[in-house]
């Protein structure tokens, strides 16, 4: 029981920092509406982290998941949060409303065209 | 609307019911009747877990929706990641023995500890996919309200329901047309590999929260052969932990994972012989 609370205590640090961490980074966000996806395709910068904004704007709840990004994030109808994705090769990546099995999305990360 | 709701009532409730369903067959099977009450007991704590991480869930201002429920998500999967293997080896070495153990009353030190830890088990499984339900139900629930069509929203979620547990009544009823062997020994793969599915979800996220370091990533990319968000790489990724861009940590956990379990089943199998003829002497058992 120590322990877990130990590593619970650790955890909660952890993720707290990297909370703070996420307000610095940058943006896309991506809104979700009884099914439908916009933008269906979101273009981002690879090698680097970067935050999702996660808007619900239908009345009836969303779940935004992918495998390959590693994320599931239950929302509620009218509800607007967030996901940090780790930092990506070039490539896509997809990921759909598990909610609402139809909307399927992808993400594309593109590397930075050398000057 | 309809299919969809059915569909996801179902679909989540399934793996919670492949674990209640084996749980139950085996107990049921093996005379350890005083289990079922702690599992049903599991599925009761479950639901009310499920509706309380379904509140959580649904406010996006609550504690739960943000890096805590990162970190209670990845103790729960663990967690059950390890209760289910170590359910699997405890069914290996008491299956045989358990009911005369339980007869002749030795077993019941040994049972009533790990019959807790099958409660918890139950409890984990039915929190996780139900929790989600609990949100899809109400959020849908409540469009269907505004909308005024509650019916057939209400048969829909009933349907799905009504498939899950004709879902559960399948494995019973298989569990009487398999042999007791082969029930056992295709249900031990399925949680050993549901397990390795956990395990990998765990590590995604205990890299997400900086406690374990990624490594190359990703290590490969086969979303081209076979893609893990839909399909049967979608199967796979739930119920084995396959993926199509994985990081190196994730895959040496997956790899360490197999090594441990293949050194365990093989110390197990060396033991085991010992306590079949323990069995087969007199009735006296090895303590």
């Amino acid at each position: 029981m120590k322990h877990m609370l130990r590593l619970l205590a650790l955890l909660t640090s952890l993720s707290l920092a990297s909370t703070a961490y996420a307000s610095e980074l940058t943006e896309y966000t991506l809104t979700l509406h009884n099914g439908t996806l916009s933008p269906r395709t979101l273009h981002v910068k690879a090698g680097e982290r970067f935050k999702i904004t996660l808007k619900n704007t239908g009345n009836t709840p969303a779940e935004f998941e992918s495998t390959s990004l590693r994320k599931e994030k239950v929302l509620g109808p009218s509800v607007t949060s967030f996901v940090v994705i780790h930092p990506l090769k070039p490539g896509s990546y997809d990921f759909f409303d598990d909610f609402h099995p139809d909307a399927r999305g992808s993400l594309i990360a593109e590397a930075a065209t050398p000057e | 609307m309809f299919n969809q709701v059915l569909l996801i009532v179902w679909r989540e409730s399934v793996e919670a019911i492949l674990i209640i369903g084996i749980v139950h067959a085996w107990l049921s099977q093996s005379g350890a009747r005083v289990g079922l009450r702690y599992m049903w007991l599991g599925v009761l704590a479950g639901l009310g877990l499920a509706g309380l991480i379904g509140m959580a869930l649904m406010s996006a201002a609550s504690w739960l929706s943000g890096s805590a429920q990162g970190i209670f998500q990845t103790v729960m999967v663990l967690t059950a990641c390890i209760l289910i293997v170590q359910m699997v080896f405890w069914m290996r070495t008491h299956a045989r023995t358990l009911k005369t153990e339980l007869e002749s009353g030795l077993a019941h030190s040994v049972g009533n500890a790990h019959y807790w830890g099958i409660a918890t088990l139950v409890a984990i499984a039915v929190a996780r996919e139900g929790s989600e339900t609990v949100v899809f139900l109400y959020g849908m629930g409540m469009a269907q309200w505004y909308s005024g069509a509650m019916t057939p929203f209400l048969i829909a979620a009933a349907s799905g329901f009504g498939l899950a547990v004709l879902t559960f009544q399948i494995m019973q009823l298989g569990n009487r047309l398999f042999s007791w062997r082969r029930f056992f020994a295709v249900t031990e793969v399925l949680l050993l590999l549901l397990a390795a599915s956990l395990l990998v979800g765990g590590i995604e996220r205990l890299i997400d929260l900086g406690v374990l370091p990624a490594g190359p990533d990703p290590l490969w990319d086969s979303s081209a052969l076979l893609n893990d968000s839909e399909g049967l790489g979608g199967l796979l990724a739930t119920f084995a932990g396959y993926r199509a861009m994985p990081p190196l940590t994730a895959v040496v956990g997956w790899v360490l994972y197999w090594g441990v379990i293949a050194t365990l089943l093989r110390w197990q199998r060396r033991r085991i012989p010992m306590t079949v003829r323990h069995d087969t002497s007199n009735g006296m058992q090895a303590p």
